[in-house]
């Protein structure tokens, strides 16, 4: 039981990780193609 | 009895500062990735400047180093673990590599033409398999042996890190295969030129193979350029079109592994179990491709907002391999041994001989 609640936990960190990455990675594309980022050295 | 209680009050009072002020370490955990990764950048710029042949060393190079040596020092001064909370390899990572779907524009692959994407299509799934299979005969971990393949089927460094996410493979492996990548690239931006001229292969099919086979960008614009100004053109194209794929390739990567390799026996895995599993990042990827490719073909991006998405890319996966010269263990580089070294080997040879075949044949 607390192995299957070890894996739910980690399994849910790593789905969590995975999205940011996602919305933060897409958020920043938004952000460029926008003119609200530019200029990036 | 009273020292007891003061040692006692101290200990209280130290665990109670620690408690109370993380904000500190991760303030200054922020501010030291934020100036390495500005520091690994400027000698990516600069070190190049001062002898051109350098360009083929490329940012992950400094980025390990720099992420090596700070570890190193703070470990000296017994702080390393509480500086390490921004140190997320991982998240760089995956967000690079979003921004890497950024800057692939779909519609190169179809503007390319159907000789560009037959040769791609053909050296990828070749060189691939051949890869795969070497390695395994060799007895290399699983994970290795897809990093190995993609990163020399494909394009070297960006290839190397998708397929990592595909794999959740681990940090030193993807160290180990970047290295492989940028060692390797740098003997061949010399002999292939030299050989082509040698062959006397026209620039088309110099380029053409120059770019079906080098594995780092900056060496195969190095090699293009030795040649000449139309073979560096088909070389630069050539390498764009295969690099487009990757988002294929890390979506088939990413199936076969939660489908097969990662299958518990006996059992199928459910459609909501792939789901969970599959690596989301390379959603991200294909949306962000798919985003840019329309903003191009509308007008709504412009060159320079291409530009700032690369250079976006190059800061996040300078980021990532800070984390990983921090986190790196060079126990997992001793368990990876010598092998990795000779099935790249044995690949770049069969790569070079196949796509000369090829280019010679699509392009004369």
């Amino acid at each position: 039981m607390a192995q299957q609640q070890e894996a739910a936990r980690q399994g849910s960190r790593f789905f969590t990780e995975d999205w940011l990455a996602v919305v933060v990675g897409l958020t920043l594309v938004a952000l460029v193609l926008t003119g609200i980022l530019k200029s990036i050295p | 009895m009273s020292d007891q209680v003061l040692s006692s009050d101290r200990a209280v009072s130290a665990s109670r500062q620690e408690a109370s002020a993380p904000w500190i370490w991760w303030s200054a955990s922020f501010l030291l990735v934020v100036n390495l990764t500005v520091a690994t950048w400027w000698l990516s710029k600069a070190v190049p400047s001062w002898d051109a042949r350098l360009r083929v060393v490329e940012f992950p190079v400094y980025a390990v180093l720099l992420g090596l040596l700070a570890s190193g020092v703070l470990s000296l001064l017994g702080i390393r673990a509480r500086v390490a909370a921004y140190f997320r390899t991982e998240f760089f990572l995956k967000t690079g590599l979003v921004l890497l779907g950024a800057t692939i524009n779909l519609a190169e692959i179809v503007a390319f033409g159907a000789k560009g994407l037959l040769q791609a299509v053909i050296l990828i799934t070749s060189v691939f398999f051949f890869t795969w299979f070497v390695a395994r005969w060799l007895g290399v971990e699983e994970k290795l042996r897809a990093l190995l393949s993609a990163s020399v089927a494909i394009c070297g460094v960006s290839a190397a890190i998708t397929a990592a996410g595909a794999v959740l493979a681990k940090k030193e492996q993807l160290a180990y295969v970047t290295g492989l990548v940028i060692l390797f690239a740098l003997p061949l931006m010399f002999f292939q030129p030299a050989v082509a001229v040698w062959l006397n292969l026209s620039p088309e099919v110099a380029g053409a193979w120059i770019g079906g086979n080098i594995d780092t960008t900056a060496a195969v614009v190095g090699a293009g350029s030795i040649h000449s100004q139309q073979a560096l053109k088909v070389a630069t194209i050539t390498k764009i079109s295969q690099n487009a794929l990757i988002g294929v390739v890390a979506f088939l990567l990413a199936l076969y592994w939660v489908v097969v390799v990662e299958r518990k026996p006996g059992r199928r895995p459910s459609a909501w179990e792939i789901w969970e599993r599959f690596p989301k990042f390379v959603l991200g990827f294909i949306v962000a491709s798919i985003v840019v490719t329309l903003a191009i073909s509308y007008g709504w991006a412009g060159k320079g907002g291409l530009r700032d998405l690369r250079h976006l890319r190059e800061w996040f996966f300078i980021a990532a391999f800070l984390s990983i010269g921090y986190g790196l263990s060079f126990h997992g580089l001793r368990d990876a041994g010598w092998r990795p070294i000779g099935v790249y080997a044995l690949a770049t040879a069969f790569n070079t001989v196949v796509a000369l075949a090829v280019a010679s044949v699509i392009f004369r």
